[in-house]
């Protein structure tokens, strides 16, 4: 399978572990990924105009013939809308307008869908079972919206499936569509800090030894900001938040580094110990 | 629901970027029901929408649930009249930011554009620093991310600018004007 590969703007900084991930899990599954040449900012939550956001999508869109492949939600969400919005002839005639070359129509993937469609024909890639571990899913929002995506938005199961594709058990997580607050966090820390909050200790409750992620705003969020909010609400929290590349690559075997796990603020070394010691108990 | 006392101008232009199709709102409330946000509001989703078709703009955009929306599309999702309010709320930042009215929201919401048209691409940390000045206070939650970020490696201030940054700034240009 080839694919265009739209890494988003993270990927050079405080997504780096979601890119490697994603490069290194793809090569693995045989998934061969080209880089859009020249590619700029969906515009992630912070274009209010959406005519300009459907513009700064088709752009990146217009780059590629292939299906368009992104591990990250925002940028999943913003090119899946333009496509959507990119139907209605006026639209489209007033974005062609403006791009250099025209826009015709794209296919746009999430590297959660790709991953799992690969393993759904061929699992014996998977040499370590991820036997036991519980894992909460957490979709956020953006995953599946607007509607017409790789799921349901109101029932979504994607991830469950994935996880069981891994040996691994899905928790109950009353709160895996709930919204972050990360596209707040810089004006409005407060009410985003509340919601981390809330999440972490949904998937807590529900005893998840592990959350994993889709997007890398969410990631952000309920990993690098646990220890602040650890210390703010004085409990100890400590659940490691690994983004879903990050999880099949310790099934197929790959190393830490080439996972970026050195990368998650909260270590999963502990986790992944854990794994090893089931999987010799057998 | 018509404009009429209030100022039509601002509900045609809410129309034209949010989509005639508000024009059906029913008020049911199923936006304001489905927000994660929406405790936090001083005007639920549902009398934004409101507040724009009775043309009553000064409420409308004075209003801090504009900048707390996070976009997550709940609301999107759910409205049984196939209205789109996040994009309506988005209507709304624009009208602000044209008219250029400033707040703290509204400057970062600036700052990140203003990078796109510059560079094409975002730098966190680059945006973070700039935003400081508008900011002051979000000094402590840069400065905790800074230290959790910095030993990973993941703080990174790229300046590289892309091939295409005209096209970007005409996109803005062109499909951002009133």
């Amino acid at each position: 399978m080839k694919l265009a590969y739209y890494p988003g703007c993270v990927s050079r900084s405080t997504g780096k572990e979601m890119d490697l991930s994603t490069r290194t899990v793809c090569a693995a599954l045989g998934i061969e990924l080209e880089e859009l040449p020249d590619w700029s900012c969906c515009g992630a939550t912070h274009v209010p105009n959406e005519f300009v956001s459907i513009g700064l999508a088709a752009r990146n869109i217009i780059q590629a013939d292939l299906p368009i492949m992104t591990a990250c939600s925002i940028c999943y969400s913003n090119l899946r809308n333009a496509v959507q919005r990119l139907e209605v002839p006026e639209v489209r005639s007033k974005v062609n307008a403006v791009l250099t070359k025209r826009y015709e129509g794209a296919q746009i993937r999430h590297v959660l869908d790709v991953i799992l469609e690969v393993l759904q024909k061929n699992d014996e890639r998977l040499v370590v079972p991820l036997k036991d571990l519980k894992v909460a899913p957490y979709y956020g929002c953006l995953l599946t919206r607007p509607v017409g995506g790789l799921d349901s938005p109101e029932f979504p199961t994607i991830m469950e499936k994935f996880i069981k594709t891994l040996k691994a058990e899905s928790v109950n997580f009353g709160l895996k569509t709930f919204c972050c607050g990360g596209p707040i966090f810089m004006p409005q820390e407060k009410a985003a800090a509340d919601i981390v909050y809330r999440i972490l200790k949904d998937a807590r409750k529900a005893d998840a030894e592990v959350v994993v992620t889709v997007c890398p705003l969410c990631h952000l969020m309920l990993d690098a900001r646990q220890k602040t909010l650890e210390a703010r609400h004085d409990e100890k929290i400590g659940i490691p938040v690994l983004y879903v590349t990050q999880l099949v690559g310790i099934a197929l075997g790959l190393g830490p580094e080439e996972l970026g796990l050195n990368m998650n603020s909260v270590s999963p070394m502990a986790m992944i110990e854990r794994i090893y010691e089931r999987m010799t108990e057998k | 629901m018509s404009p009429v006392k209030g100022d039509a101008k601002f509900t045609n232009e809410v129309l034209r970027l949010a989509g005639l199709e508000v024009r059906t709102c029913i008020q049911c409330g199923t936006c304001s029901a489905a927000c994660p946000t929406a405790h936090l509001m001083d005007n639920s989703i549902r009398r934004l929408v409101k507040f724009s078709l009775e043309g009553r703009k000064e409420e409308a955009l004075a209003s801090s649930s504009v900048w707390l929306c996070t976009s997550c599309l709940l609301c999107t999702v759910r409205c049984p009249r196939g209205i789109r309010p996040k994009v309506l709320v988005g209507a709304l930042r624009d009208i602000f930011e044209r008219e250029g009215r400033k707040d703290k929201d509204q400057a970062y919401e600036d700052l990140f554009m203003r990078q796109i048209m510059d560079l094409g691409r975002i730098s966190e940390a680059l945006l973070s620093a700039e935003y400081l000045l508008a900011d002051p206070a979000s000094a402590v939650q840069t400065m905790e991310m800074g230290l959790e970020l910095l030993p990973k490696g993941k703080i990174t201030v790229q300046k590289d600018r892309i091939k295409g940054t005209d096209e970007v700034k005409s996109i803005f240009a062109e499909l951002g004007k009133g």
